[in-house]
């Protein structure tokens, strides 16, 4: 059993490294295969080794279908990061993003968040010089790593859809987080907007 | 059709809708029109809850386009120059650096608790079929894009245990060693040929304690010549046993060899 739940955390860790989300079933297809029963008891393990040797966590972010991340246990630490260039790029728009539909009550129309970004010079028509193709990577790299998630509203024509906060963004950050965000965005206290406050407290 | 007529908050048009509906409603008779006013009534719904939606924000005074100066200001937009640029019709003036996004993506990360992508330090091992007295890369960032893609592959790698890697590099040295003597048989290899690599030294260790294994376990042995060097040279199957029981089998040798020799 130590072999797998070692294979199991060296597993989670290469699939996480494009930040999508993983499943029980490839889990099991691929490391733990005949030890089945003892699944629950291997991932325990593992998760305690990630804990404990990379300051990180196993989440399950959808218990029906049995979906995992990795986030970060430790505390943000000061200083730089040593990301790559592009992924903390990609990081500040998605925070923007996050703020635009928290603040806006937790869920936008796809119409008003392109609209919202056009003023920050970002088109999903253009080729942005950043981002490349910026729509591509909103509707469909940011949904699949379940940092965003879009629901069609029904009964639309032509088809539109809303943007709500994806369960990757629920563990990765916290609506007080972003709201102060955007307080120190704007030179204000974070209880200057009242309802998004509240709701941040209690989140 | 209508929506955004329906959507100002200002008009009563939804409410209207939603009473000549239920007007309507009374004279309905067949399924058709009661799955009509069904719909109808979902869209109904749906545009009070974005009413809502839109009371809810207002009362707490978020103003989007604000937001949006701000951040641009955060990242850095000198708004005396003027962009030039064809799609500035309704956007605000100003030049956005091109490092604009970069500034925002330093502030970003502290807001997230996202675990740092994992990669190997020393890239992926990738074993090259031999070739004698030639260098043998080691694998480098380069294709360890391709080890990424190909990651049940690689997997199965990292199953393998030390203990099969070593053996793995001993068997493919002393077939090395056959091949060249297969050729050659009357010549044996010096030594340091052999197991110097000239372009990496810790590679040199790793031959010389793979050439280790060989001798010991009787496969290839080590004689001096007549200049007092080391040579090297596999042992035919008939003779392993003739080797063990003379005396002198069991010589030991030492040979340092530090980084400056090895240049």
């Amino acid at each position: 059993i130590p072999r797998q739940v070692s294979e199991l955390v060296q597993f989670l860790l290469v699939k996480d490294q494009k930040k999508i989300p993983i499943k029980r079933a490839d889990m099991l297809k691929n490391i733990i295969r005949e030890y089945r029963d003892a699944y629950s008891e291997i991932v325990k393990r593992a998760d305690r080794t990630l804990q404990e040797v990379f300051g990180l966590q196993l989440v399950e972010i959808d218990t029906k279908r049995h979906i995992y991340i990795l986030i970060n246990n430790l505390p943000r630490a000061e200083g730089e990061y040593l990301c790559r260039g592009k992924e903390k790029e990609k990081m500040g728009l998605l925070l923007v993003i996050l703020s635009f539909i928290f603040m806006k009550g937790n869920s936008v129309k796809d119409s008003a968040l392109w609209e919202f970004l056009h003023l920050l010079r970002v088109y999903p028509g253009k080729q942005h010089s950043v981002f490349g193709d910026v729509r591509k990577l909103v509707t469909e790299e940011f949904v699949r790593q379940k940092y965003l998630e879009t629901t069609a509203i029904p009964l639309t024509d032509p088809p539109e859809f809303k943007y709500q906060w994806g369960p990757r963004a629920e563990k990765e950050t916290s609506k007080k987080d972003v709201l102060n965000f955007v307080a120190k965005m704007q030179g204000k206290d974070p209880t200057f907007w009242a309802s998004q406050y509240s709701e941040a407290q209690t989140n | 059709e209508n929506r955004e007529a329906m959507l100002n908050s200002k008009s009563n048009r939804l409410t209207e809708a939603l009473e000549e509906a239920n007007r309507l409603f009374d004279g309905v008779c067949r399924a058709r029109e009661a799955a009509l006013d069904a719909q109808f009534l979902v869209i109904a719904s749906n545009i009070g809850k974005e009413k809502a939606n839109e009371l809810h924000s207002e009362m707490s005074a978020f103003d989007s386009t604000a937001f949006a100066e701000d951040l641009l200001t955060f990242m850095g937009i000198n708004r005396t120059e003027v962009e030039e640029s064809d799609d500035s019709e309704d956007v605000p003036g100003g030049f956005l650096p091109s490092d604009a996004w970069q500034t925002m993506g330093e502030e970003a990360p502290k807001y997230f608790r996202r675990a740092p992508t994992f990669h190997y330090m020393m890239g992926s091992f990738k074993s090259e079929p031999p070739v004698p007295k030639q260098r043998i890369e080691r694998q480098k960032k380069a294709s360890r894009g391709k080890a990424e893609r190909a990651m049940p592959a690689q997997l199965k790698k990292m199953e393998e245990s030390h203990q099969e890697a070593t053996e793995k590099e001993v068997e493919r040295i002393l077939r090395i060693l056959q091949t060249h003597f297969e050729n050659d048989p009357n010549t044996p290899i010096s030594f340091f040929d052999f197991v110097i690599d000239p372009n990496s030294f810790a590679r040199t260790v790793e031959n010389v304690f793979h050439v280790s294994f060989l001798t010991r376990d009787g496969l290839a042995k080590i004689k001096l010549d007549e200049d007092q060097l080391p040579i090297i040279e596999p042992i035919k199957p008939s003779e392993g046993g003739e080797e063990e029981s003379r005396a002198g089998a069991r010589n030991q040798v030492v040979i340092s060899l530090d980084q400056k020799e090895w240049k």
